[in-house]
């Protein structure tokens, strides 16, 4: 899958390349933002901006990441919409994670 | 008296509902809008109708079969052919599919009345007429105003004093707009009509009929009426008239069920607590369909027959499609859940097969597998785990 990774101070800000978030994706997903909270990278703010799919298996992904980072650190969503928005809403997922319109917007919730 | 009803379109702006049933079998609580259309011909007096279908024909005929059951003659003209993959629609347009009629068995030998399938109304059709035949004109078409901002999604006309019909256009850009009267889809025919009609050729009233008629000079009519018009172009429109039903701004329409409390209807066969589960009103529970204790219900919603609301679910402003079974897990807002896709009124489309979340929301005949229950405990946790963390914060 395609990610893309940069810092902005003490945040990483990971963003999904790739319109759909499947099956195909979602242990590859899984494996690289669990290497960062490995690497130390505690503060993440994971970019869904360009993605228009995303189907149980990816959200069950991002729950199991949010179970890892736990207390130590932050997993913020941003730029969720349409019906990937819907899929948070539905399932009760968007009270679970810290949801942001965009990276902008989460790194002010984070810093915050 | 004599009418058509079209009922040939593919109601491509109501996907994915025309996926699975035509136009006029949507219904607007419980009841499919053609039939409220076959009920008010018949207060008419209009009691021999003929339905042109195409898309999904066998919906419509094996519901309306022959209009025994309303008090009415009901005769098809279907619009396609069979082949090795089954019915193949083609339908003709509106004025070809009532010339196929008329080819056939010259069924229109009085002033008849045609109206789409697709709308909800309370026209005073015996006025109409009475205007039509004073008018003496060879079709009247029945018109009504708009906001001006709205002209574009229909057929504009201009009138002149004798209010004659001397412009038509259709679908125009409100700039270019002439008027804000607009066709209703709802038209009042001499059988003279007919030679202004090409056989055997995809023809359509308001796109090619009516300009040929301001082009030969003919006298035909506009008749702007003040009744209701419940138009289910698209999805938001099946959204807004489901609303403006349950919250009785529908006049004259019969609201199904029972009324069991102030603004909660049911069928028979219901399954609820009530004293523990939380309904704002207005609310509709269709037959057989059981709502279970902690389920938190906010009107206008309407719930079909034969779903089941579990403990903790939360519905608020949603239109759930029968045998739908939404799990304690879920939170739908504005949703209309229809046929295993989650549509919300500005359309945007969520499959709850392709996202797999069936553990969620699906139909209650289908038996969960191990990987819904998995998802489903997995969701749960992690919902369970926020909630006690959120208590222990507020505590400390």
């Amino acid at each position: 899958m395609k990610l893309s990774i940069r810092t902005e101070g003490e945040f990483t800000i990971a963003t999904i390349e790739e319109a759909r978030m499947d099956a195909a994706v979602a242990p590859e997903l899984k494996n690289h933002i669990a290497q960062l909270l490995t690497d130390g990278k505690t503060r993440i703010v994971l970019d869904i901006s360009a993605v228009t799919f995303m189907d149980s298996s990816s959200l069950g992904a991002l729950v199991s990441l949010l179970k890892m980072v736990g207390n130590r650190g932050d997993l913020v969503i941003a730029g969720a919409k349409g019906i990937v928005a819907d899929l948070f809403k539905l399932t009760r997922m968007d009270r679970v994670f810290r949801m942001a319109a965009d990276v902008d917007a989460a790194l002010g919730m984070v810093a915050a | 008296m004599k009418a058509m009803i079209l009922a040939a379109g593919k109601g491509t702006r109501v996907r994915p509902i025309t996926n699975e049933m035509p136009k006029p079998m949507i219904p607007i609580l419980r009841k499919p809008v053609m039939e409220s259309i076959v009920e008010l011909l018949r207060t008419h007096d209009v009691r021999e109708i003929v339905v042109n279908t195409s898309h999904l024909a066998p919906v419509i005929e094996n519901y309306f079969r022959d209009g025994n059951q309303l008090g009415v003659h009901i005769a098809y003209s279907y619009e396609g052919y069979m082949t090795e993959d089954g019915l193949e629609g083609k339908a003709l347009g509106s004025a070809g599919g009532m010339k196929r009629i008329q080819e056939f068995s010259g069924f229109f030998d009085e002033t008849f009345i045609v109206l789409c399938g697709d709308a909800w109304i309370d026209l005073d059709i015996s006025a109409a007429l009475r205007w039509h035949k004073e008018k003496g004109g060879i079709a009247t078409i029945i018109l009504q105003e708009v906001p001006h901002e709205e002209v574009h999604k229909y057929g504009v006309v201009k009138l002149d004093e004798q209010q004659r019909i001397v412009q038509f256009q259709e679908k125009p850009k409100p700039e270019e707009a002439v008027s804000n009267t607009i066709n209703t889809g709802i038209y009042i025919f001499e059988p003279d009509i007919f030679q202004y009609i090409p056989a055997e050729i995809e023809y359509d009233i308001g796109g090619q009929l009516f300009p040929a008629l301001v082009a030969a000079g003919e006298a035909f009519y506009g008749l702007p009426m003040d009744f209701q018009w419940v138009d289910i172009g698209s999805v938001p429109d099946v959204w807004a008239a489901t609303r403006m039903a349950l919250q009785g701004k529908i006049k004259g329409f019969q609201m199904p069920g029972k009324q069991v409390k102030p603004g909660i209807w049911t069928g028979i066969n219901v399954s609820v607590n009530w004293d523990r589960v939380k309904i704002k009103p207005p609310v509709y529970i269709g037959s057989s369909t059981k709502i279970e204790a902690g389920a938190e219900i906010t009107g206008p919603c309407m719930i079909g027959a034969n779903c089941v609301i579990e403990s903790g679910a939360e519905i608020s402003e949603c239109l759930i499609s029968d045998y739908t079974r939404i799990g304690g897990l879920a939170s739908l807002d504005n949703k209309l859940v229809f046929g295993g896709d989650c549509i919300s009124p500005d359309g945007n489309v969520l499959n709850l097969g392709e996202t797999q979340i069936r553990w969620l929301v699906d139909d209650m005949r289908r038996v969960l597998n191990p990987g819904d229950i998995h998802d489903m405990l997995l969701f749960s946790n992690m919902l369970t785990f926020q909630e006690v963390q959120t208590q222990e914060k507020e505590a400390a």
